[in-house]
């Protein structure tokens, strides 16, 4: 849905006009009526009239990031500062008792206490804080705490939840109620008259963020009714609310200059932000309490897998007519996510029931694009399944059921891949050969809109210099530069006449960046905040020239009065404004954003049939996401979004030992990630004939690769993987299976 | 970059000194490690490991003098001990697996948290910081900004000077080679195509300096 949707506008007051925007909490996305002004506002102009949004920007914070002078809240450094770490609970389910004697009297220690006694719930839950002068030192009294341990009995596994004699993980039951959708009846009749149909349960594993700067905070002892709070978060302005109350102060300003990551997991100040806050408060000492490795694998988030079962059918053309589908969302202690069945495919008739299974595991938190990986794995995977049982091609098959952006974006994937001179097109190599390569694909979808949230300030002081401010965040997506390339071209600027200010709470409100909204939702603000700031110029020159504000123009020459036919340089110009110069104040313009972006992903794989060693060779994304900001910085959007479906195709999944209920993984050494040598040739296509305003492009990028690659893989040698990680053993097991027939 | 005996470590004595997890109760740890410590029991049978001495390290160029540990890390050395830090040394994961802490010793890359501190004293010591001449970036930095070789920037110092290590010592380095040399580093940003293309970038602009 557009985000200037006619169907929103009635009602509204006079000189207002009501549209739809998305509303992200926690990465979930709603859409919700707000009114704006009907005003003309800043426009984003011609694509070809621009000089340096759309283009290929270096990053301003690039050399602060090369040369380690980028300061994250890891390496914030105060005097008299204490680090602190948690004590994990070891297993699953447990009584717990905490003895602190004897880990207060290691040197060094200042403090230890109880952060949880009782009943605890999930492997590494943090029972324990120990803070000391020195990390050794944290070290030494974390080992001596002596724990209390009396197991209970638990269910890590959906297996054990669901069995008959379970022990009870939520109180309203191991399985949530089932979420219903469409008519089973209706689904059980169209099935009749399908050409084929199939039937397949497909699984994930839980992933994790391994956000490579882990959760926590530094926070300076509170004075005056105020403190600093040095945090690692997705939501600067936001998070300070958070630290009031167990700081007791009344104004927090929070500092997150640089983060090592986020993806979704880092909106709350969580357990850590609030053991840090009281540390502080109590001891009079500033406090840096980051998660160890091991706390940020087990208490920090983490995508939920899922089981879901599909029967799916099509005519002969491969047209989908009929599916009927059931989800089991695996979110640990929290719900879970699952963006739903048929996910973005049109299928005449469809149902599905839906519902939560709870195990004695750290809460799914948001995750780049919550729930839309595991939805894609499902659908694509069955889609793929059924093109086969109709001997219909790939590509087709889905162009078949999609809308107009998607088909375009498809014919030009399938041709970057290879696809249109690739023999197996409707049936996958069986020959005899020992190394086979195949090719599949996975389309996705994400909003990606704004809403009114962030303020920016944009400064123009008399000796020239400019700068906008704003109390966002970069999560590692360029958010400085592209404030910075806006306000220099509006104000005909190179990009090192301004500077940008992000990171802090007193900055000005920003909204928090999750749902891939911070784009849509900053750049217009920051586009009328810098519109207003050369109107306000224009207007204090044309006095002092005695001219009129539209005669004057500014460029890269500096600025041009037309009525007298002067030139001035910029500098120039700005000293003959007073010494407050210019601060104008910019909102969010929804004329300058919109919503709703698509890709498509393709991925050729090559599988040995007597190693079951499975290297994919080539990826390819294609990507709308309306004005491209920054066309370099996009890039690596799309990069990073599939090496991380790469990662997870291949790789990823938290394993916790279902006997034991302990953790076998939590490190990286057992959880492995993706790195230089398994990385393929990679293509990422910005598709340029989307002229919409400007749209998030993070989340989309990552919901579909592991899908092509499972896909390839079965078109590469017949195996069906319908479990994730995509690893030889499971390949070597289906290749048997083949042989056996 | 991990192998034991490119970086010089004694990776069974660290991992016994540093007693990875922190879940046993009362974990005894034995007493040969404690030759150049001071030793203790404590009351509740806690045996300590402390006491610092003082060892001066070569680091960018300079001598500086720390107090550490002798199970004190280089890694922790350099970003909490040493005044003013250095902290553009990351820590990720301290055990060896992804590379964030990387640094040169006698110019070859080497991860800091499996180094002990005085194991380091009377070696050259580059971190990221030292890494540019001045303002003048080396040619691996200059090619990470200019392909947008980084996003969030945390893996950043780590793959920066496992590849300049790698350049310096052989600026003919091929792809394949160049991609080996930082084969443990980890991006969890996934900026690998970039980091690639810098990588040969800076490996043109090296060989055009050298002609
Ligand atoms: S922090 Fe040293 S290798 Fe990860
Ligand atoms: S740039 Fe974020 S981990 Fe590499």
């Amino acid at each position: 849905m557009s985000a200037l949707d006619p169907r929103a506008q009635d009602g509204a007051k006079p000189g207002k006009k009501k549209i739809l925007v998305p509303k992200v909490e926690n990465g979930h996305e709603t859409m919700v009526e707000i009114e704006v002004d009907d005003v003309e506002g800043p426009q984003w102009g011609p694509r070809d009239s621009m000089r340096l949004v759309n283009h290929e920007l270096v990053r301003v914070d690039a050399v602060d990031k090369v040369t380690g002078r980028a300061r994250y809240t890891h390496d914030v450094r105060l005097p008299g500062m204490l680090y602190a770490k948690f004590l994990g609970c070891p297993i699953a389910h447990a009584e717990v008792t905490v003895d602190l004697g004897a880990a207060k009297k290691v040197p060094g220690v200042v403090e230890a206490r109880v952060v949880r006694e009782g009943e605890v719930k999930f492997v590494g839950q943090p029972v324990a804080v120990v803070a000391a002068k020195t990390r050794e030192a944290v070290e030494d009294g974390l080992r001596a705490i002596v724990l209390g341990v009396k197991p209970l009995p638990f269910a890590v596994t959906r297996e054990q939840s669901l069995a008959a004699n379970a022990p009870e993980v939520n109180r309203r039951g191991n399985a949530s109620k089932p979420n219903e959708d469409g008519d089973p009846e209706a689904v059980a009749k169209a099935f009749e008259g399908c050409a084929a149909v199939i039937e397949a349960t497909y699984e994930m594993p839980t992933q994790h963020h391994a956000c490579l700067e882990t959760h926590g905070a530094v926070v300076d002892v509170p004075t005056n009714d105020a403190a600093t709070v040095y945090h690692s978060t997705q939501a600067t302005y936001a998070s300070a609310n958070e630290f009031k109350g167990p700081l007791k102060v009344k104004e927090v300003e929070v500092v997150n200059e640089h983060m090592g990551g986020g993806f979704g997991s880092k909106f709350e100040a969580g357990v850590e932000g609030r053991v840090a806050s009281e540390l502080a408060r109590d001891l009079k000492a500033p406090i840096h309490l980051m998660l160890s490795r091991r706390d940020e694998f087990l208490c920090a988030g983490n995508r939920s897998g899922c089981v879901q079962s599909v029967k799916l059918g099509g005519d002969a053309q491969g047209k989908l007519v009929a599916m009927q589908s059931s989800i089991d969302r695996l979110g640990g202690l929290g719900g879970g996510s699952h963006a739903g069945l048929p996910y973005i495919y049109e299928v005449a008739t469809s149902a599905r029931t839906m519902r939560s299974v709870y195990t004695h595991l750290d809460a799914n938190r948001a995750m780049r694009a919550p729930g839309h990986p595991q939805a894609s794995f499902g659908m694509e995977s069955a889609v793929d399944e059924l093109a086969y049982a109709l001997g219909v091609d790939l590509v087709e098959i889905r162009k078949r059921n999609v809308g107009d952006v998607h088909r375009r974006q498809l014919d030009r994937v399938a041709r970057e891949i290879g696809w249109n001179e690739h023999p197996h097109k409707t049936k996958p190599d069986l020959s005899d050969a020992t190394t086979k390569v195949g090719i599949g694909f996975g389309l996705s979808v994400w909003g990606g809109g704004g809403h009114p949230e962030c303020r920016v300030t944009v400064e123009i002081s008399p000796d020239g210099g400019v700068r906008a401010s704003v109390g966002s965040q970069d999560l590692g997506t360029g958010v400085r530069t592209y404030v910075t390339a806006i306000v220099a071209e509006e104000l005909g600027l190179p990009m090192s006449g301004v500077t940008a200010r992000i990171g802090r709470t007193s900055y000005g409100p920003a909204n928090a960046s999750g749902g891939s909204t911070t784009s849509a939702s900053l750049a217009p603000a920051v586009k009328h905040a810098a519109f207003n700031a050369r109107k306000a110029f224009a207007e204090a020159l044309a006095k002092t020239l005695k001219s009129d504000a539209s005669e004057i123009v500014f460029d890269v020459q500096g600025v041009y009065d037309a009525r007298s036919k002067r030139r001035l340089a910029w500098k120039d110009a700005c000293a003959t404004l007073g010494p407050a110069g210019i601060s104008a104040i910019g909102e969010w313009q929804a004329n300058l954003a919109s919503n709703g972006i698509h890709g498509v992903q393709a991925a050729k794989v090559r599988v040995d049939t007597r190693t079951g060693e499975l290297k994919v060779l080539k990826m390819v994304c294609m990507q709308d996401c309306g004005l491209v900001l920054n066309r370099t910085g996009a890039r690596s959007q799309i990069f990073g979004g599939m090496v991380q479906a790469l990662s997870y195709a291949l790789f990823e999944q938290r394993v916790v030992d279902p006997d034991l209920g302990i953790a076998m993984n939590a490190n990286f050494e057992d959880y492995k990630l993706a790195a230089s040598l398994e990385i393929p040739e990679m293509v990422a296509i910005l598709d340029d004939e989307d002229t919409r305003g400007v749209i998030g492009i993070a989340e989309a990028t990552v919901v579909p690769g592991h899908s092509a690659i499972a896909n390839a893989v079965h078109n590469a040698c017949g195996v069906r993987l319908r479990s994730l990680p995509l690893t030889s053993d499971k390949l070597l097991l289906g290749l048997a299976g083949l042989k056996k027939g | 970059m991990g192998d034991p005996k490119r970086s010089g470590v004694d990776l069974s004595r660290r991992g016994f000194l540093k007693s990875a997890g922190g879940l046993a109760a009362g974990g005894a740890l034995g007493e040969s490690a404690l030759s150049a410590a001071n030793s203790g029991l404590l009351g509740d049978g806690v045996e300590r490991l402390s006491g610092e001495v003082e060892i001066e390290l070569t680091l960018n160029g300079a001598k500086r003098k720390v107090k550490v540990e002798p199970r004190t890390t280089l890694l922790s050395a350099l970003r909490e001990r040493i005044e003013p830090p250095l902290s553009g040394t990351k820590e990720v994961c301290d055990m060896g697996s992804c590379g964030a802490c990387t640094v040169h010793v006698d110019q070859k890359p080497a991860y800091a948290c499996l180094l002990l501190a005085v194991d380091c004293v009377g070696k050259s010591i580059t971190t990221i910081e030292g890494l540019a001449k001045g303002d003048e970036l080396h040619p691996v930095q200059k090619a990470f900004c200019e392909h947008d070789a980084l996003m969030c920037g945390f893996c950043t110092p780590g793959f920066v000077m496992a590849l300049s290590a790698c350049l310096d010592a052989k600026p003919e380095a091929t792809l394949d080679e160049l991609k080996e040399a930082c084969a443990g580093n980890v991006c969890r940003c996934g900026t690998y195509p970039h980091i690639f293309e810098a990588a040969v970038a800076a490996q043109r602009a090296k060989q055009g300096a050298k002609r």
